[in-house]
């Protein structure tokens, strides 16, 4: 649409700049310990999806030190047309501040329409920094995309307000739009053996870095983070005090699962915040969550929302989480926890014999090829 | 060597205290009071304390409409220094960049007044949007190194050494100054307000509200104008459908069993609870 951005009443700090002028979507990966993030080629499935709406390629973004290109076949396979790679050996540390620049450079002179990175801890730290740094608009932790094909504006949509509201967000004078979107919001792409793609390496000279690291060490043992877990068991104020988590913890353990919590748990210093679920938290895709003692806040239950099934164990039926739940078990969870666990442990011992006990007189589902 | 550290603040609607309305399932905004964000007083905290080890100034710093001065107060109870309030019609509408923008034009205007600053600090990201943008774009404006999730911060010739946990790793970092820090959340527990300090935030009044009128912005590139983003639209979060079957046990094994039988003749739950009990593909000869 020609005319749409009238320079005189833009700020003078902002180029002017024809949108129709940019093209292509791009994703910038990240490379953590010589892997491709896994957040990283989650992006790439809301980047085809605009990508095809718009009629433009998605193009993958790898800066790294030398060989870091092996990746680009990886974004490629998983729906990447293109793939840029910056290799230097000035990019083997990462400082917001390089990469920002670096990624704003490419930016400038190739012009993208849109820019998506993960909302990762790094994403989180730069994604703000190239936005400014190309005085271009940038949406935090969308949850969907929509291309409005009259102005081929990009909707960046995200839970602004409590958790509870949806803004759609658009940039009508600036290009690129720039958005992020957290670890587990969108699923990875299928891997497509057919695809083939253009890689592309770019010569740069990245600014010298103004921070120095001084030491990286990895954190002693890890267990598996939430965010990767198929089998949460989540205790909020409900439990008491940190007592309470000790039991979930044998619980998780035996469902093969992982303990998590509500902001209000981590508040109360019962547990550690990087197992904190919810808008302030992380987002959570287990196939089973199970919220003991948790009230069901909307901004708890934003974190939660990709969850297969949610069960939960609370004293108080009026509980706005009864609401959205699979299965409530209405009960304090002082008794329900131990006995869930007795449960678990006679069904771990005994066997399908047991099982059969448990669902006596029930209708079994059963899936085809599967015995049940 | 004292120094002059500024505390980037946000004035924000106590978003906890937001209910829906059971009827309409709307939001009920009405009477949710205003407060400083939470982590932000993390921020404060972390300055004070360098403050009181190297001497100098804390100086919190916001943009927001005059009521924000009962927050400054607040935190001049905590022992901050001065305030300045960023407060102007042509800011309001402004969007993370457009926010930026002028509290880094504050920034300027702080030091033009009171001289060199050190260190900008602000809290982790705000309750009501959580974007994190405000730190990283207010060092792109100003030009200065930054990095966020600061969880101890220590200052030594000229430099700042900042430790942080990210993804699995402790790293350190250091930064020459001036340098703009985010701090991780509950990383310093804040202090009380004291009744000495709230005194004489009522007496001195040590906090300062300049007008755009002082800052001299051209009015294109604050407030809505100056926002490269807009808000479209605003609709309701979809709900989740979920089974929502509840039951009131006889007792607690009762209850665990009807949960079980629940979540083992359901084909989502079946199998990840069956293999993590007796290995395997979860279906278990039998």
């Amino acid at each position: 649409m020609p005319g749409r951005v009238e320079c005189d009443k833009l700020c003078p700090e902002w180029p002017c700049e024809s949108p129709e002028e940019f093209k292509g979507v791009w994703v910038v990966a990240e490379i953590v310990d010589g892997e491709l993030a896994e957040a990283s080629l989650q992006m790439l499935t809301p980047a085809r999806r605009i990508a095809e709406k718009l009629g433009e390629p998605v193009t993958g973004v790898i800066l790294g030190p030398p060989g870091s290109a092996r990746h680009a076949d990886e974004l490629i396979k998983r729906g990447a047309d293109e793939v840029l790679v910056a290799e230097h050996e000035e990019l083997s540390e990462y400082y917001p501040e390089v990469y920002g620049e670096v990624i704003a450079r490419l930016a400038a002179e190739r012009r993208p329409s849109v820019i998506l990175l993960a909302a990762t801890a790094r994403g989180r730290e730069m994604a703000p920094y190239i936005a400014n740094t190309l005085r271009a608009g940038i949406t935090a932790d969308c949850t969907d995309f929509e291309v409005d094909e009259k102005t081929r504006d990009v909707l960046m949509i995200r839970p602004p307000f409590a958790a509870i509201m949806l803004a759609y967000i658009r940039t009508p004078f600036r290009r690129p739009q720039i958005g992020t979107a957290r670890p587990n919001v969108f699923p990875v792409p299928p891997r497509d053996e057919s695809r083939t793609g253009r890689v592309e390496r770019v010569v740069i000279e990245p600014p010298k870095p103004r921070a120095r690291l001084v030491s990286r060490r990895r954190l002693g043992r890890r267990e598996t983070p939430i965010e990767k877990a198929d089998v949460i068991v989540a205790g909020g104020r409900g439990l008491g005090g940190p007592e309470g988590f000790k039991m979930l913890e044998e619980l998780a353990s035996l469902l093969g699962g992982v303990v998590a919590a509500s902001r209000k748990a981590v508040d109360a210093g019962w547990i550690e915040p990087e197992r904190q679920v919810g808008l302030t938290g992380k987002t959570v895709k287990p196939r089973l969550y199970i919220a003991v003692g948790i009230s069901g806040s909307a901004q708890h239950m934003v974190g939660v929302r990709e969850a297969r099934r949610i069960a939960a164990i609370n004293i108080d039926p009026e509980a706005p989480i009864v609401e959205q739940a699979d299965y409530t078990v209405v009960w304090d969870y002082r008794e329900l926890v131990p006995a869930l666990i007795e449960e678990l442990r006679k069904l771990k011992e005994e066997g399908p014999r047991y099982l059969e006990e448990l669902l006596k007189g029930e209708v079994v589902e059963i899936k085809p090829g599967g015995e049940a | 060597m004292p120094l002059r550290i500024l505390v980037g603040v946000k004035w924000v609607p106590n978003t906890q205290a937001v209910r829906i309305d059971p009827k309409t399932g709307t939001l009920i905004r009405q009477g949710v009071p205003s407060i400083v964000n939470p982590n932000d007083l993390a921020a404060v905290e972390l300055a004070l304390r360098l403050r009181d080890q190297h001497g100098g100034e804390v100086i919190a710093v916001s943009m927001a409409p005059p009521p924000a001065v009962k927050g400054l107060e607040m935190l001049l109870g905590m022992g901050v220094d001065y305030a300045y309030l960023f407060s102007d019609r042509v800011f309001a509408g402004a969007d993370t960049l457009a926010t930026s923008y002028v509290l880094a034009h504050g920034v300027k205007y702080v030091e033009r007044e009171r001289g060199k600053v050190d260190l900008l600090v602000f809290g982790q990201e705000t309750i009501d949007s959580s974007t994190a943008h405000v730190p990283a774009q207010t060092a792109s404006w100003l030009g200065w190194p930054y990095i966020y999730y600061a969880r101890r911060v220590e200052v030594a010739d000229g430099r700042v050494r900042v430790e942080r946990v990210v993804e699995g790793y402790v790293e350190e970092y250091e930064l020459p100054m001036p340098a703009v820090i985010s701090v991780a959340a509950r990383s310093f527990k804040p202090r009380e307000v004291t009744l000495r300090g709230k005194l004489r935030a009522k007496t001195e009044k040590p906090i300062k509200i300049v007008s755009n009128k002082e800052l001299g912005l051209d009015p294109r590139c604050v407030g809505l104008k100056g926002s490269p983003t807009i808000v479209a639209k605003v609709t309701y979060l979809p709900e989740v459908p979920r089974r929502k079957e509840v039951y009131r046990p006889r007792d607690a094994r009762d209850g665990a069993r009807w949960l079980l039988r629940k979540l083992l003749t359901d084909p989502e739950t079946r199998d990840v609870i069956l293999s993590a009990l007796w290995g395997g593909s979860g279906a278990r000869e039998g």
